[in-house]
């Protein structure tokens, strides 16, 4: 187990890599193929009517003149070893892992990203915990009701659930309870450590929101994985041997149906990690979700570079996690 | 643009206690004024000197610096204000009162010397900065010297390095003279005068001096492109804390003295503001007073903007208020065949200006027709209508053909246009114009792109604009200052063409222009001046590189927690530094 954990995150750092370079290639790269020059480049960041002096200056700091390889360069050492910045009187140390400074506001990427990261945690664990059980529970129940009332009005609701966009959903909660009826007024997110009942208080919008999609899928998946576990053979068995209901369903059914529920929990967690871009716009959550948003609108490659790593790493690492799980969920998988 | 004459009562005596809503020490209890739908735009609306409370600003976006020599942002230069004093500034009040320019730091306006190549100032002598030193001109001088240092702070106007003898100098993080005070170009002969030395007579300084740019910052506490964290404070409030996206807290600033102040006002004691907030939010907490005022300053979002012209009790909390942005279509004058004149007024003619008005918004919300490219809200304007756009807004089809014959394409002839793709105004303006334009036989091809790099790669790099054969460019204007070569210099002179970043997208080089430019810079005496901004407006019109839509307007909505409140013309949106809490 130990070597393929090491063997795994030795595969991480290689992938980081290529996700950087292809990263950097695209936004780089790419327009230079197109014919933008590096003093076109330099002019998406300085003000309005800039004189040429400008942005020659812009183009010299950024490092725009020089070759692409260079500039790679010093941007993959800044990860590893930190780097100096010229922030006008004095130059300023980023310590490692130096993701740059941002082309927009000119402060380090990762503090910024770093302070986001709980933001997105409390929004993709809190949700992500909703949406597992209850998504998990409904479709238990729906699979072994299959075809009563509940199994159709569960089935329905969750098919609406997959097919409302959040930013829909998202805003008609907001409209409701938060203005209509204010249940919870005046959202704004505050640190678990701060005040943990405001922290869930605020939080309740945008997890149940994000919930509502993520259960719909889940309650789906569930269903049809039980409906397959419950008619095959050894759930006869187990039946037969008179073992009680609750433990053929659960021990057996439920956990041979979890395998696929498992993966794709991983997925989906490792990627919200990286930025639950519409829930977090929706709710105004200043989390890696909206700095991606910001990041993308202003052209800031640093801080593009940063977020994409960042959500490539928390990728890796869930399907790290789920790929461990896989052995306690299935005894037959060994590493 | 029209503004409503539905409170010319209430206006007039909330423009009676405007002294008091926008005098600091000077707030007195004020006669109230009536609360209605664009009473914002003529009087101070629920004037009070209450003190107390907080005011919570939200905002959808983010400030490009909160560093008042590094922004450029209208809403910033407006928020500004309030932790920082420039040497001259725009009077505090509602209504074209609020173009006038004033002394702020300064005593007087410049004093111009007799070749008009120099402009000195004298400063109040006891205006102090938040940690009790008193500024003295070396702190003016040092915040002028930092718009050099692009390198560090590259968002704000280059206007000092145009105007002022020295062009070349580094900045002062790269200058090496003792003190960092190596610009030559200005002088501070003492603690209170200031002498600006200019390459060629321009006399519109005094409207660059009040750029937040001349904003004092103490060389000690610079910190440079950190500086937006926490400018040291002139004003009546000063920076507590702000996390960067997220939020900043400006509270009281115990050393601003309100005598020497009369354009703003420390009544709340708290100013909060938010960042990144969902637009359609921002709306919402305003109508349910979560939040006080829209930062941005933009108008309300489209539900937002329904719902508020249905319902009367929301409707007298609005104003619909000019903005100071033209809305307006480049017409290239390079690119064929509408590098001759007859085929570009053929355009100006045949163009569907109700269409272009209603893919703003409408009248209320988008704004009014126009017919010239300076707006009303522009000291200068004067109404004319050489293409009939008020009086046939739908086009006229008989003139564009007489001068679609005049240039040579008696049938018409092909084109492209470029609009900025994630923009929808702009996209359905320019699907509007190309119908419009069609039934004179005008064929128009639709090219977006980002407006991230409109300027910068594509319709501002004329190259690209005559490779792609982009005739018509979509874009907008606003003046940095109000009067003809704020709005006009950048976007009609054959100087300001550049290769990459070009406002000038019509690419006019007229010699007409650019002399009247010239007459203009060294004309002292302003009504002369204003005469000559009309004149070009003329001329750019005759020309036809310009094709005007809207006179844009902003429907705000106006918390009725908030006192003092009222639209500053020049920002186009609300005055920050008069605002006060219920």
């Amino acid at each position: 187990m130990i070597r393929f954990i090491v063997r795994r995150l030795i595969v991480t750092v290689f992938l980081l890599l290529v996700v950087s370079m292809i990263t950097f290639g695209i936004f780089f790269l790419i327009p230079r193929l197109a014919g933008q020059n590096s003093y076109q480049l330099a002019s998406q960041y300085v003000g309005r009517n800039p004189t040429p002096s400008a942005i020659h200056a812009i183009e010299q700091k950024l490092g725009f003149n020089e070759p692409l390889v260079v500039q790679y360069g010093r941007f993959a050492k800044g990860i590893v070893l930190g780097a100096h910045y010229n922030a006008g009187p004095d130059k300023t140390y980023c310590p490692p892992p130096c993701f740059g400074y941002s082309f927009r506001n000119q402060q380090p990427v990762w503090p910024m990203m770093m302070s986001d990261v709980p933001v997105t945690a409390s929004l993709a664990f809190g949700a992500a915990l909703l949406w597992l059980v209850g998504g998990t529970a409904i479709g238990v129940l729906s699979a072994l009701r299959c075809g009563s009332v509940f199994d159709r009005a569960a089935m329905g609701i969750a098919l609406a659930g997959v097919s409302l966009p959040i930013f829909f959903t998202g805003l008609i909660a907001l409209e409701l309870f938060s203005f209509k009826w204010p249940i919870f007024p005046d959202l704004q997110y505050v640190s678990l450590t701060q005040n943990p009942y405001l922290w869930a208080r605020n939080l309740a919008l945008p997890w149940t929101t994000l919930a509502f999609l993520y259960a719909a899928l889940y309650a789906r998946l569930t269903r049809a994985g039980m409906l397959e576990t419950m008619s095959e053979d050894y759930i006869r068995t187990a039946r037969a041997k008179g073992l009680p209901e609750r433990n053929v369903i659960v021990k057996h059914g439920l956990r041979a149906a979890l395998t696929p529920i498992v993966t794709i929990f991983g997925l989906d967690l490792g990627l919200l990690l990286g930025g639950a871009v519409l829930t977090e716009f929706t709710f105004s959550l200043h989390g890696l979700g909206l700095f991606t948003v910001l990041a993308i609108q202003n052209s800031d490659l640093p801080e593009i570079l940063g977020v994409v790593m960042l959500a490539a790493f928390f990728v890796v690492i869930a399907n790290l996690i789920v790929d461990i799980l896989y052995a306690v969920v299935d005894p037959r998988v060994r590493y | 643009m029209k503004r409503s004459r539905t409170i010319p009562l209430a206006a007039a005596g909330a423009v009676a206690a405007l002294g008091l809503a926008a005098c600091g020490s000077a707030v007195k209890t004020p006669t109230p004024s009536r609360v209605a739908y664009n009473a914002g735009n003529t009087s101070v609306v629920n004037p009070s000197a209450h003190k107390g409370g907080t005011i919570i600003f939200d905002n959808s976006s983010v400030p490009d610096s909160t560093d008042p020599g590094d922004t450029y942002y209208a809403n910033m230069w407006n928020m500004a204000r309030l932790y920082g004093r420039s040497l001259m500034t725009f009077k505090s009040c509602p209504g074209k009162c609020g173009l006038q320019l004033v002394p702020d730091l300064a005593t007087a306006p410049g004093q111009v010397g007799a070749n008009g190549l120099t402009w000195t100032y004298h400063i109040k002598p006891n205006i102090k900065f938040e940690n009790g030193r008193t500024v003295t001109t070396t702190d003016i001088k040092y915040a002028v010297e930092r718009t050099y240092a692009k390198d560090v702070l590259p968002n704000g106007p280059s206007y000092f390095a145009l105007l002022l003898t020295d062009p070349k100098y580094p900045g002062p993080y790269k200058d090496k003279t003792p003190g960092k005070l190596g610009l030559k170009s200005v002088d501070t002969p003492n603690a209170t005068t200031i002498v600006f030395h200019l390459r060629k007579p321009f006399s519109d300084f005094d409207y660059v001096v009040s750029l937040p740019q001349t904003v004092p910052v103490p060389p000690a506490r610079d910190t440079g492109a950190n500086y937006q964290l926490h400018p040291v404070s002139t004003g009546p409030y000063k920076f507590r804390s702000y996390t960067l996206d997220k939020q900043f807290t400006l509270v009281r600033n115990p050393k601003w003295d309100p005598a020497t102040d009369s354009n703003r006002v420390q009544l709340a004691d708290k100013i909060v503001v938010n960042l990144n907030v969902n637009a359609d939010t921002i709306d919402s907490n305003l109508i349910h007073s979560f939040a006080n005022i829209d930062m941005a300053g933009t108008g309300v979002q489209a539900a937002a903007r329904a719902q508020i012209l249905s319902s009367p009790s929301l409707r007298q909390n609005a104003d619909a208020a000019p903005s100071g942005f033209l809305w307006f279509t480049y017409i290239n004058s390079k690119v064929k065949p509408l590098d001759n004149v007859h085929c570009r007024r053929a355009v100006e003619y045949a163009a569907d200006k109700v269409a272009y008005q209603t893919a703003y918004g409408g009248p209320v919300a988008g704004g009014s027709i126009a017919s010239t490219v300076l707006p009303p809200n522009i000291v200068g304007h004067q109404k004319f209508d050489l293409y009939e756009a008020t009086t046939k807004p739908h086009g006229d089809i008989a003139k564009a053909k007489q001068e679609l014959a005049a240039c040579g394409h008696p049938s018409g002839f092909t084109t492209s246009m470029a609009f900025r793709s994630d923009r929808p105004k702009e996209k359905a303006t320019a699907t509007a114009e190309q119908q419009a334009l069609s039934k004179v036989g005008i064929k128009v091809t639709l090219q977006g792109y980002p407006s991230g790099k409109y300027f910068t790669n594509f319709a501002g790099v004329p190259t690209f604009v005559h490779q792609h054969d982009l005739g018509l460019d979509i874009g907008g204007w606003a003046a940095d200052w109000p009067d003809g070569y704020g709005f006009l210099y950048y976007l009609t002179a054959g100087e300001a063409i550049s290769p990459a970043g070009n406002t000038n997208i019509g690419e006019l080089n007229d010699p007409v222009v650019n002399k009247l430019f010239a007459k203009a810079v060294a004309t002292t005496d302003t009504a002369a001046r204003n005469q000559i901004w009309s004149q070009i407006d003329r001329q750019v019109m005759s020309d036809a590189v310009i094709l005007p839509g809207v006179y844009a307007k902003s429907l705000l909505y106006r918390n009725p927690n908030l006192t003092n409140v009222f639209v500053h013309l020049y920002y186009g949106m609300y005055d920050y530094a008069s605002l006060g809490r219920k």
